[in-house]
Formats: C-alpha cells, sequence, structure tokens
C-alpha cells in the first residue's frame, strides 16, 4: 500500500513542473514581465535595447530612424553633477554636442565625450549609419551607480557615514537632424490659456 | 550598519545625559527637557533669580560658556525642504549650464578653438619643438647652471647667422625652419 502511493506521489510530483512550464507558456511577456524574478544591480537593460530587432518595413512606409543606446557604468562622479552635462547636451546634434563638451570644464564632460564618440563608431559600424554627423542626441540622463561607504571623523568621537559616490551615465543617439521646438512666446502661452478657460462647458446645464 | 546607527545613537544618549548633569550643576535647569532650538534670553525665564544664582552663573560660563550660548542662539532649519523645492532650487535657469558660443575652427590647423585662446593642437605643436630645442641647450651647457651670458639664437638647415647674430650663442636644429617660427 504505501509503495503504491509513494509511487502515485512521485508521479504527480513529476507532473507539477510540466504543468507549471506549460502554465508559464501561455503566459506573455508582458504578463512574465510584472513577476520580477530576475533584477539584480548586474541587469542591463539600456544595452539590451540596442538588441531590439524590427520587423522588415513595407516599401511605402517612411525610414524608420536608427537608434543607438550606449552608457557608461560607475563612473567616479555624482550623478547630480553628472545631471547638467547630461540636460546641457538634450536635443543637439552629436557634432554640437562634442564641441561643448570639449570645451566644459567639468570632470564629467571629458568621459561624457568618450562616450559620445564611442556611440558614434558604433552607430557607424553595427547600426547602419550613413553619416557620423547625421546624428542627434535623444535622451541623455545620469542614474546613480553603487556607492562606497567610509567614516568620516567628527569631534567629540562622533562620526558620520560618507559615501564614495560614483554614476552611470546613459545616451541614445538617432539618426538624422535634431527636431526643432517651438519657442513659444509668453503672450502665446497667456493667449492658449485664455482660450482654454474660454472652451470651457458646463454640464449638466439648460 | 545597524551597530554604527545604534553606537551613534548611544553616544548621542550620553552625551545629552552628561548635558543635562552639568546643567544642573550649574543651577539653570528650567525644565527636564530644555529643547536647545529656543532662543529664550536667560533671566526674564527665572524670575526668582537671587544672588546666589547670579555668582553662579558667574561662575558657571566658565565652565562651558560656547556650549549653552551656542545652543540658545543658533540658527537652525524649521522644517526639512522637500525634494519639489530642492528641485525647483537646482534646476533653475542660472545654475544650469550655459552654451558656449565663443567656439570656431582654427584658420591654421581646423581643430575647434575658442575665440580668445590659442588652439590647443598649435600650442601642442609648438610645445614639442621648444622641448627639443631646450634639449640641445641643455646638451651644449653641459650641465646646470651654465647658461652663457649672451643671447640665443636658433637656425634651422640652410641658414647662417646674420649680421645681427655675431654675439649670440647659436642653437642649430636639423630640420627645416617650421612655417609658424617667424
Amino acid at each position: 500500500m504505501a509503495t503504491a502511493m509513494t509511487g502515485r506521489g512521485m508521479a504527480f510530483l513529476r507532473t507539477i513542473p510540466r504543468v507549471m512550464h506549460s502554465r508559464f507558456q501561455v503566459l506573455g511577456p508582458q504578463q512574465l514581465s510584472c513577476l520580477h524574478t530576475s533584477t539584480s544591480l548586474e541587469s542591463k537593460h539600456w544595452e539590451k535595447r540596442n538588441m531590439k530587432v524590427y520587423p522588415p518595413q513595407k516599401p511605402d512606409d517612411d525610414r524608420r530612424p536608427a537608434e543607438i543606446h550606449h552608457s557608461r557604468r560607475q563612473i567616479k562622479y555624482s550623478k547630480d553633477k553628472m545631471w547638467y552635462l547630461a540636460k546641457m547636451i538634450r536635443g543637439m546634434s552629436i557634432d554640437q554636442a562634442i564641441t561643448q563638451l570639449q570645451f566644459n570644464d567639468k570632470k564629467g564632460a571629458k568621459i561624457m565625450k568618450e562616450v559620445l564618440e564611442e556611440a558614434q563608431e558604433m552607430a557607424v559600424k553595427n547600426h547602419n549609419v550613413e553619416y557620423k554627423s547625421n546624428l542627434y542626441v535623444a535622451e541623455s540622463y545620469s542614474g546613480k551607480g553603487k556607492y562606497l561607504k567610509r567614516i568620516r571623523y567628527h569631534g567629540r568621537g562622533m562620526f558620520g557615514i560618507m559615501d564614495k559616490v560614483n554614476c552611470h551615465y546613459f545616451v541614445k543617439l538617432v539618426e538624422g537632424s535634431p527636431p526643432q521646438i517651438e519657442e513659444k512666446t509668453s503672450f502665446d502661452q497667456a493667449k492658449e490659456y485664455v482660450q482654454n478657460l474660454k472652451n470651457r462647458t458646463i454640464i449638466h446645464s439648460l | 550598519m545597524m551597530n554604527i546607527a545604534a553606537l551613534v545613537n548611544s553616544l548621542r544618549c550620553s552625551l545629552l545625559h552628561i548635558e543635562s548633569r552639568l546643567l544642573q550643576a550649574a543651577g539653570l535647569t528650567l525644565d527636564r527637557q530644555l529643547a536647545p532650538a529656543l532662543a529664550v534670553n536667560g533671566p526674564s525665564l527665572l524670575p526668582q533669580l537671587d544672588r546666589e544664582d547670579e555668582l553662579e552663573e558667574q561662575q558657571s560660563p566658565e565652565q562651558s560658556p560656547g556650549l549653552l550660548d551656542g545652543i540658545l542662539w543658533m540658527a537652525a532649519p524649521k522644517k526639512r525642504r522637500t525634494i519639489e523645492i530642492n528641485r525647483t532650487r537646482r534646476r533653475d535657469e542660472t545654475n544650469l549650464l550655459k552654451v558656449k558660443t565663443n567656439i570656431e575652427p582654427c584658420p591654421e590647423c581646423g581643430h575647434l578653438k575658442q575665440k580668445h585662446i590659442m588652439c590647443g593642437f598649435c600650442y601642442a605643436k609648438v610645445c614639442k619643438e621648444t622641448a627639443l630645442i631646450r634639449q640641445q641647450m641643455t646638451a651644449m651647457e653641459g650641465g646646470p647652471l651654465r647658461a652663457p651670458t649672451v643671447e640665443t639664437v636658433v637656425l634651422y638647415e640652410g641658414e647662417t647667422p646674420s649680421e645681427l647674430d655675431k654675439d649670440k650663442r647659436i642653437v642649430e636644429r636639423a630640420r627645416k625652419r617650421p612655417a609658424w617660427f617667424n
């Protein structure tokens, strides 16, 4: 009796992974992404965006511009200080961005210039970009890297914990000329605001 | 990390205890938990100040004047600055980096330069040549502190010293004269 029970139990146990596997196959990739099964600090999502492959375009579609994602990790610099440089070059053409970084005195400017040049090379070599100047900075931002902690000695036997900061820098280059942003004058903005107020309707009224 | 936090807390508790004991010794305790953030004048809160207390006040400031005075009169923030307020201050137009408009290409080499600053490439070029000239000069002198008391002239291939170069030290360089030198 016992052996028969265990035999059936073992068979049941063997079917469980099969059932679970089939269940997971039924779940689409969108549903699986919310499970957070494999988040770790070493996940490099930004670089994986370069591996995305689109289906072939139809002959009458507009040419899809090439996108190049590049990053550098664990730069010995502060993310807040890096943000100012990243904000400066957003929306610039790559040549203008490299020029501005070349003549900026900050430490992060030299590192960012190297990253941009690497990305430009990658674009020409791997991403089928024809002209290396025909690129613009679509996205650029800095993120917090892993910090090291040290002790900072104060008076009277007190101490603080000092963070040795590191940051990441992410940049996305897109082929083409930089998009023209329309500068709205304050008068136009005011006019738009007044128009929005005038367009309001009173619901449930006569 | 937990041990350090506990240590810090224990140190802070012990220091507060020491402070309260000092205040008791000085005879100036008003409440048990005197908040250091209150900037209150001492005598106005002690209506029963006797001569003994005055004597003690005269003695106690010598023990710990800076501690008590500093606590009562220091400026301190009242509320934590929210992240929205911090962001608006950090991202204000005046704090953002400005785009430079004084960059132009160098007419000599084509590299980029700022209008009021020499081109970096041309400067490096000049530095290299002057380093070689200086090497030659040190070889001619043979040792330290042997610079001649006359002027020096650098001559390149195919050049003869002119009338003006009669009494000068001549440094010969075995290459043709670079275009930027005179």
